[in-house]
């Protein structure tokens, strides 16, 4: 299968997105369980943020060098901005359904998620906030890439 | 002509051309009258809609 250059970029940057933060929401949501009350890792944040842009710098250099022609048109314009749509329909939805359950938890109303600690501190709320907003980068990326394959 | 001289005339990357060729994108006016002009024929020889 042949990519182009934005493709390339686009799988590149998904596949860091998902290897950092995936290991690192895997981690934060497994000590969550034992410790609800404890920051677990918040801090590493910062440094994998650093992390990812690095990671990103590289690839991307890499890739501008073997495209050195290749620049940003209509089309490319376009999918970006269908593809950010997209991303913030998934955001508000989630800030919403995640605003409704923290609201409803406890009062036994709606979902009663109180067996689960993540949603009972106010870190796990933090840290499902964060993973909205990586969820949705990566619908970003995969969205992107469907409109460059499929078409628009 | 070829794909990328088309493509660096019109002001577009080579896969832009491509996507066009394969219908898998509908151009702006501007790409569209820049393309009928470069081979010198009306936009509806290019393009049809429909």
């Amino acid at each position: 299968m042949n990519f182009s250059f934005r493709e390339k970029g686009l799988i590149a940057s998904l596949v860091i997105t998902l290897l950092v933060f995936g290991n690192y929401f895997f981690q934060v949501f497994a000590n969550l369980q034992v410790t609800p009350s404890e920051q677990n890792g918040f801090g590493d944040l910062i440094g994998l943020v650093i992390l990812v842009v690095i990671l990103e710098a590289i690839i991307h250099a890499f890739l501008a060098s073997q495209h050195s022609t290749e620049i940003e048109d209509e089309r490319d314009k376009l999918i970006q901005r269908m593809s950010y749509r997209n991303s913030y329909w998934f955001l508000i939805i989630g800030i919403w359904v995640l605003l409704i359950q923290f609201l409803a938890t406890g009062s036994g109303v709606w979902f009663d998620f109180n067996y689960l600690a993540i949603f009972t501190s106010a870190y796990g709320l933090a840290y499902l906030l964060l993973l909205l907003f990586v969820l949705a980068e990566v619908i970003n990326f995969i969205t992107q890439l469907y409109y460059y394959r499929k078409g628009i | 002509m070829s794909q990328q001289i088309l493509a660096d005339r019109v002001g577009v990357t080579r896969q832009t051309i491509i996507a066009i060729e394969k219908d898998k994108y509908s151009p702006s006016l501007e790409v569209a009258f820049k393309i009928a002009n470069i081979f010198k024929v009306p936009l509806g020889e290019v393009f049809n809609y429909g």
